[in-house]
């Protein structure tokens, strides 16, 4: 069991459509990430293609594994690295159907993958036009720690980070593509998952100008008890690193001691009610 | 949800930043030399003239002033060089007043006392301009509209509004007031009164008939979803003001959308063909 790891943070403005170019950036970041000994790195939310891809959703999307996986798998494998990005995923089953993924790549290969749950149809996005939603919230217990994957859209909704954290994670790392007028909401509640979870929260978003729409980056890492350890800048890409010390979780679990105080009972209750709104 | 003028308070640098990215970067990926637009000495087109030069620098800023007999007056041409100045752009004038000469006596039905219709002439004369240069040189045309009037629909449909950009879209009236204070827009040119200067003695208030702070504020009202009897009460106005308003708002729908086509495929343009601004094929 590790007790410390370095995660990166690569808040990467992406060429829309242009996968050759995004993942050639992605492999300057994880080398310069190398060199500054990250065990992990995190790309945003649809590093592969960009964010606003619309009607090409679909041309874009690939398998997992599948040409873009095989690459960053060989990026993770050269660097000897843990790497979290984001793609559109296509079934394998149903060729028309398509997911919003975040992949978690080991130097030994594709660990697995989490499909984005909730997916934002309102304002300027249109995710449901194109997406499937995911139906689950897997755990990954890695070299690298027990790591829980949410996207975007997902971190407003307690739910998923609660459920990782049951599960034993001790990271939620949570990749995204957010644009500027939404970052005071970013801000509060990437803090108030790692506190109220008691776990380390990784969050990384997108820079650039996609369709006017203006990504604001301020990727961070947040410790158990909230306190912001490594900030990036805003508006401009950027990688920054950040230490994770897990043996700062029971600590903290025993200050702010939330999971202790859980109350099953409500959550009969906020099933119920949920389903009446 | 509380309709004060602190609503529509804006963080001028902030916003400034965000328009000037979005200026570079469009001008970048289209990989276009510059930026045209038109220079009436007003507000708005003295802030977006002054925000693009600050983006792309005054060289790559082509300020097209297009004065014409019946609306010209000395001051407007005086504030539109006094910016042009100030931010060192590049400017080409042009008297329209022969070219509109031109397209009344070509028209057999031309109606010198519709004067409305004749306004629109200007407004669209001034587009064709802005497009000669924007083909001839390799630029963008940039639009001066602001969120008020392109939300009323208070401008010529194919005319002021054609560009391929309009930075400052999404600002109402009076933060365009802000934001030219903050880049140092003289104060002359953002206390004057607005007009389209269609037509001689125009002004903007005037013809919708409240000021820009009031209809901010009801535009605002609705923007966030409140209804009329909620803004009407909130503002002190006649229910029928902010009504006559929102209908003018939903009147003028066709004004910002591709034309109205019927639909007859599987994918139609400007319904659910949806493309992404950002081209790359590989």
């Amino acid at each position: 069991m590790v007790n410390q790891i370095k995660v990166a943070l690569a808040q990467m403005s992406c060429k829309v459509g242009d996968k050759t170019h995004n993942i050639r950036a992605m492999a300057t970041y994880i080398k310069k990430a190398k060199k500054q000994k990250a065990d992990v790195i995190l790309f945003p939310e649809l590093s592969v293609t960009g964010y606003v891809t619309k009607d090409r959703t679909y041309e874009l999307a690939e398998t997992i594994p599948g040409p873009s996986t095989k690459k960053i798998e060989k990026l993770a494998k050269e660097n000897q690295i843990h790497v979290i990005h984001g793609m559109i995923e296509k079934s394998a089953k149903a060729k028309g159907i398509v997911y919003n993924t975040a992949v978690l790549t080991s130097p030994y290969g594709v660990i697995g993958q989490y499909r984005k749950m909730y997916l934002p149809t309102h304002s300027v996005f249109e995710e449901k036009r194109y997406f499937r939603q995911g139906y689950e919230t897997p755990m990954f217990d890695t070299p690298i720690g027990k790591v829980g994957i949410i996207i975007c859209y997902d971190i407003f909704f307690p739910e998923i980070a609660r459920l990782l954290r049951l599960k034993g994670t001790e990271i939620i790392a949570c990749i995204s593509a957010s644009p500027s007028v939404r970052r005071n909401y970013f801000e509060i509640l990437t803090a108030a998952r790692a506190l109220e979870n008691t776990a380390y929260v990784a969050y990384v978003n997108l820079v650039g100008i996609e369709d006017g729409l203006q990504f604001w980056g301020g990727s961070r890492v947040i410790a158990p008890n909230g306190q912001i350890i490594a900030q990036a800048k805003y508006d401009e890409e950027d990688l920054i690193l950040g230490t994770i010390d897990y043996t700062d979780i029971p600590r903290t679990e025993t200050f702010v001691p939330t999971l202790r105080d859980l109350r099953p009972e409500l959550f009969n209750e906020l099933s119920d009610l949920s389903k009446k709104l | 949800m509380l309709l004060t003028s602190s609503m529509l308070k804006i963080d001028q640098e902030e916003t400034k930043q965000k328009i000037s990215r979005f200026i570079k970067d469009y001008v970048t990926k289209t990989k276009t030399k510059g930026i045209v637009l038109g220079m009436s000495g007003g507000i708005d087109s003295s802030t977006n003239a002054g925000l693009t030069a600050l983006s792309i620098g005054g060289n790559r800023t082509y300020g097209l002033l297009m004065f014409e007999k019946e609306t010209r007056n000395k001051m407007d041409v005086d504030h539109a060089l006094q910016v042009v100045k100030q931010f060192k752009i590049r400017t080409i004038i042009i008297d329209i007043t022969k070219l509109l000469g031109t397209i009344y006596k070509s028209i057999p039905d031309f109606l010198e006392s519709d004067f409305k219709t004749k306004g629109n002439i200007k407004a669209r004369a001034r587009m064709l301009l802005l497009y000669y240069y924007a083909n001839s040189k390799n630029l963008i045309v940039s639009a001066s509209s602001d969120k008020s009037e392109t939300m009323i629909g208070y401008y010529t449909k194919h005319g002021d509004i054609a560009a391929d950009i309009a930075p400052q879209q999404d600002l109402y009236k009076t933060q365009i007031r802000r934001l030219a204070e903050h880049i140092g827009v003289p104060d002359e040119i953002i206390e004057k009164p607005s007009t389209p200067a269609l037509w001689p003695d125009q002004t903007a208030e005037q013809e919708i008939g409240m000021p820009y702070e009031k209809l901010d504020l009801i535009l605002c009202g609705l923007e966030h979803f409140m209804e009329t009897s909620q803004i009407a009460e909130q503002l002190s106005v006649p229910a029928k003001t902010v009504e006559s308003i929102k209908k003018r708002w939903l009147e003028t729908e066709h004004k910002r959308r591709m034309p109205l086509s019927p639909k007859l495929a599987f994918r139609t343009v400007g319904k659910d063909f949806r493309l992404p601004y950002d081209v790359t094929v590989e």
